[in-house]
């Protein structure tokens, strides 16, 4: 099961204007690049982005929903290298996730994950570390 | 005012402790689309970025400090990483402190990483968050 090479189930989460509105106010992160055009071209933006810690928290979806429990997470980080644009329309933006075992040592497994949206990357040596039961 | 190599050290803690309650760790959790019922009921843990929200009341304490003279509207989150000793859970109580530990210059942009620790009211650890935070002092 934990093998490496082992490729995760992939997920796909479409975020919307409004999902960026609603993390803004779970997180208490009230940046206006996050929901206003005017604010987020102001700062010469190419429209409102996504919160980067919303992109994060969804990329790590692809490990916690493949764990039996989610508190086997020990290690998670990212860099941010391209900001995901969303459209205030219904369609708003996909954000492609995958992950690969890449390493199992010591209990423990370290996961690469890879966040596409469109044709780009939004997330740099994205990786899990992983308790292996 | 600005921010230099000599401020690496500096700490920031938190001004209140954070309650961790499980209706608050459900909301999250709706906000980031995740069912994963291990974030649901009393027993609830917090999914694993919860800790950036409780720790950014230190990173209000750190953007505070006027000597470091840095701006949220110009500051781009560059990285992010936590390394968990156990997961957020309904009923912590929680201190966060945030201390810069590199500051480097190119231009006008300061490159800031901080480390904020996230403990117990007693001081056992739960998790480490470390940050980097890029600050462009040129006028837009």
């Amino acid at each position: 099961m934990m093998e490496v090479g082992t490729e995760l189930p992939p997920l796909t989460v479409t975020l919307r204007r409004e999902d960026l509105v609603r993390y803004a106010g779970a997180s208490g992160d009230f940046n206006p690049i996050h929901w206003s055009d005017r604010m987020a071209a102001a700062l010469g933006l190419p429209g409102v982005i996504a919160h980067g810690m919303l992109t994060m928290a969804s990329a790590v979806r692809v490990v916690t929903d493949w764990l039996d429990d989610p508190a086997d997470l020990v290690e998670y980080g990212v860099r941010f290298t391209k900001p995901v644009v969303v459209p205030d329309d219904d369609k708003g933006a996909n954000v492609t996730f995958s992950a690969k075992v890449d390493k199992v040592a010591d209990g423990l497994a370290e996961i690469d994950i890879t966040a596409v949206a469109g044709e780009e990357k939004v997330l740099g040596r994205a990786r899990a570390v992983v308790r292996v039961r | 005012m600005t921010i230099d190599a000599t401020m690496v050290g500096r700490s920031y803690a938190a001004a209140e402790s954070y309650q961790v309650g499980r209706e608050k760790i459900r909301e999250f959790a709706d906000a980031i689309g995740d069912r994963n019922p291990a974030y649901r009921g009393d027993d609830a843990i917090a999914p694993p970025t919860f800790a950036f929200m409780v720790g950014s009341r230190a990173l209000e304490e750190l953007l505070n400090d006027e000597e470091l003279g840095l701006r949220l509207d110009r500051i781009v989150h560059g990285a992010q990483k936590f390394s968990y000793t156990r997961p957020i859970k309904a009923g912590d109580t929680i201190s966060a402190t945030a201390t810069i530990t590199t500051v480097r210059k190119a231009g006008p942009v300061e490159v800031i990483m901080y480390e904020t620790t996230l403990t117990t009211a007693d001081g056992e650890p739960i998790a480490t968050a470390t940050s980097t935070l890029s600050h462009n002092r040129a006028d837009a």
